[in-house]
């Protein structure tokens, strides 16, 4: 409620305050930084929603059922995870450091100029890199155990049928996983169009405003400029936006399916 | 179609001393329904995984018309199967459903139409065609799975894995009587897993007896049921299963071999009287209504006797705690659980 009230006035101080109406909202809406940054949100969750969750549903059927070998890799899988995320951040800014770190010299001794605090188009790949390595795992996890509950009797059907294995995956174990996806993809995009701390710590936003989000916008605004107004206007319009994504994905997967 | 052989077929499953299945020789014959029965964890689907060829033997070899097919993974065999629930690809409606196994085999699609179209009628599920599986109530999908089954005009044998489970008990008989049905005009050679002895002494024209890892006997519905190689398959076909006494508890003139340990008798194969003297004597303990003959209540009548207790048939004429007396009409004699005589008439 403090944020609405906050996104309809002006204050100057704690006692001078006055009523604008929407002009916070239009400002925000009519602002070149922020246009540019909602596009660039748009473009980094959409394609972290196309590499995580087919590279997740890969990386499931392609473990074993059971035996100490799924036990490893699902544990191996659950690592990035349980990693804080400013940890991460920090981990591929010296991973991928180009006169240090491991990614960053291996890709210039392999021939490729990278240089991810001076190129936009390596200070993108960067950040998806860290994004993937980061939450492929919680598709896989959630996909294995979406795989787990199909019982044996349909691998068997579907052997005597002669089907082949991409068959098996769209015609029986794609259905088993409509609703752990459907988990999957919303948990990605509001966590992706959320996303701040990572890309916080590894860029800074930069080089320029080419990795700066929209949360990282919106903190500049609200913490280090102290524009409070404009600051709330901004969030609600996120909220509603992250909200209006939601629901115009989960009402065409569920309206589709009948 | 095909003809079936085993020869010596075994299998133990890793980690384990007894075998699952113990060294198994039997043929069925092309054409036939053939059943195996036995209660849960009789061997009766490790064989038929075996069979089908997901599971591989530990010993011994299985030919279709002659040819080893050990060495074959389950798609190269030629088989279809129906399991105990409707196994279908839910998103696809049930002509796709029906489609599948031959479009995956690269047969012509004018083929597959008219085989398709001839299934669905043939199952009187025309109307169903391009309903989603997903839509159909579960006596519907088993139907399909059956359809699915048999839509494929190279298949070698038809395993049933116990089918009717899951259909609701008004609906078995009459998916029963199609399966027969199908079973007879189409002469495929079925071969059908049940633990219900009704299900498979109506539907087979042999039936395989099985406990723990063995096959007991291999015979027609008639033989086991009249003449049961070993005391497991007198106890476990009928309803209620044969009787069992010592050969030395009856007290008069039956002539039984001197080896015999064990008398068997079905509850219809004896009767009960008020006399002092008979086969068998003792006190009823309680009876069971289940008609009428001629006006008359029949049933069932416990009677505890000093070998133990029997059940017999036929007209319920006597109280509980009334003293009776058991005279046999016909019995089987057995040692060690195996059958040493034919029936023999008193």
């Amino acid at each position: 409620m403090a944020v609405v009230n906050y996104s309809v006035q002006d204050i100057l101080d704690f006692n001078t305050r006055f009523f604008v109406g929407f002009q916070w909202y239009e400002q925000t809406l009519q602002d070149p930084r922020f246009v540019e940054a909602f596009l660039r949100q748009i473009v980094f969750s959409v394609s972290v929603l196309l590499i995580e969750i087919p590279l997740g549903i890969v990386i499931a059927r392609g473990m074993p059922r059971s035996g100490w070998l799924a036990s490893f890799l699902l544990i191996l899988l659950a690592i990035p995870l349980l990693i804080p995320w400013n940890v991460v951040g920090t981990i591929w800014q010296l991973f991928a450091r180009s006169d240090i770190g491991l990614l960053g010299v291996t890709l210039n001794q392999l021939g490729f100029s990278y240089n991810y605090t001076a190129n936009p188009i390596d200070a993108w790949f960067t950040v998806l890199a860290m994004d993937i390595w980061h939450w492929t795992s919680l598709v896989a996890l959630l996909a294995f155990a979406g795989l787990s509950s199909v019982p044996q009797a349909y691998y068997q059907a579907a052997e005597l049928d002669g089907a082949s294995s991409w068959q098996v995956f769209r015609y029986i174990q794609l259905p088993r996983l409509r609703n752990v996806l459907i988990i999957a993809v919303l948990l990605r995009l509001i966590d992706s169009f959320m996303i701040y701390t990572e890309p916080f710590v590894l860029t800074g936003g930069g080089p320029g405003n080419t990795t700066t989000f929209l949360s990282q916008y919106l903190a500049t605004m609200a913490v280090g400029q102290f524009d409070l107004g404009p600051a709330a206007a901004f969030s609600i319009i996120y909220f509603l936006f992250t909200l209006l994504f939601c629901w115009i994905f989960y009402t065409s997967v569920t309206a589709n399916h009948d | 179609m095909t003809k079936i052989q085993i020869d010596k077929l075994q299998f133990r499953y890793p980690g384990t001393n007894d075998p699952a299945l113990s060294s198994t020789s039997m043929e069925i014959k092309d054409g036939e329904a053939f059943a195996i029965l036995g209660a849960s964890g009789a061997g009766k689907t490790t064989l038929l995984n075996l069979l089908s060829g997901l599971l591989k033997p530990t010993s011994g070899s299985i030919y279709f018309n002659n040819e080893p097919v050990n060495t074959l993974s389950s798609r190269d065999r030629k088989l279809a199967q129906v399991f105990q629930f409707p196994i279908l690809y839910e998103a696809l409606s049930v002509i796709e459903n029906l489609e599948f196994p031959l479009k995956a085999r690269k047969f012509d699609s004018m083929f597959i139409k008219k085989r398709t179209e001839n299934i669905l009628g043939y199952l009187e599920i025309t109307d169903l065609q391009h309903r989603r599986i997903a839509d159909l109530s579960l006596f519907q999908k088993q139907l399909v799975s059956i359809g699915k089954s048999l839509v494929r005009p190279d298949i070698s044998v038809v395993l049933l894995d116990e089918p009717l489970t899951a259909v609701e008990p008004s609906m078995k008989w009459k998916l029963r009587s199609t399966l027969r049905q199908i079973q007879k005009e189409q002469r495929l050679t079925m071969i059908y897993v049940t633990h219900d002895q009704t299900e498979a002494l109506t539907f087979a024209s042999r039936v395989a007896v099985m406990d723990q890892g063995h096959i007991l006997q291999i015979d027609t519905p008639e033989i086991i049921y009249q003449q049961p190689d070993h005391k497991f398959v007198g106890t476990f076909i009928g309803s209620p299963g044969m009787n069992f006494v010592s050969a030395r508890s009856l007290q008069s003139t039956i002539q039984s071999p001197e080896e015999a340990q064990e008398i068997g008798f079905r509850p219809e194969w004896a009767e009960l009287s008020s006399e002092q003297v008979g086969d068998l004597s003792g006190t009823v303990k309680t009876t069971q209504l289940t008609g009428t003959t001629l006006g008359a209540p029949t049933g069932i009548t416990w009677v505890s006797t000093n070998a133990g207790e029997v059940a017999i048939k036929g007209v319920l004429s006597h109280k509980p705690a009334d003293y009776v007396s058991i005279n046999l009409r016909q019995f089987l004699a057995f040692q060690d659980q195996k059958r040493i005589t034919e029936i023999t008439s008193v």
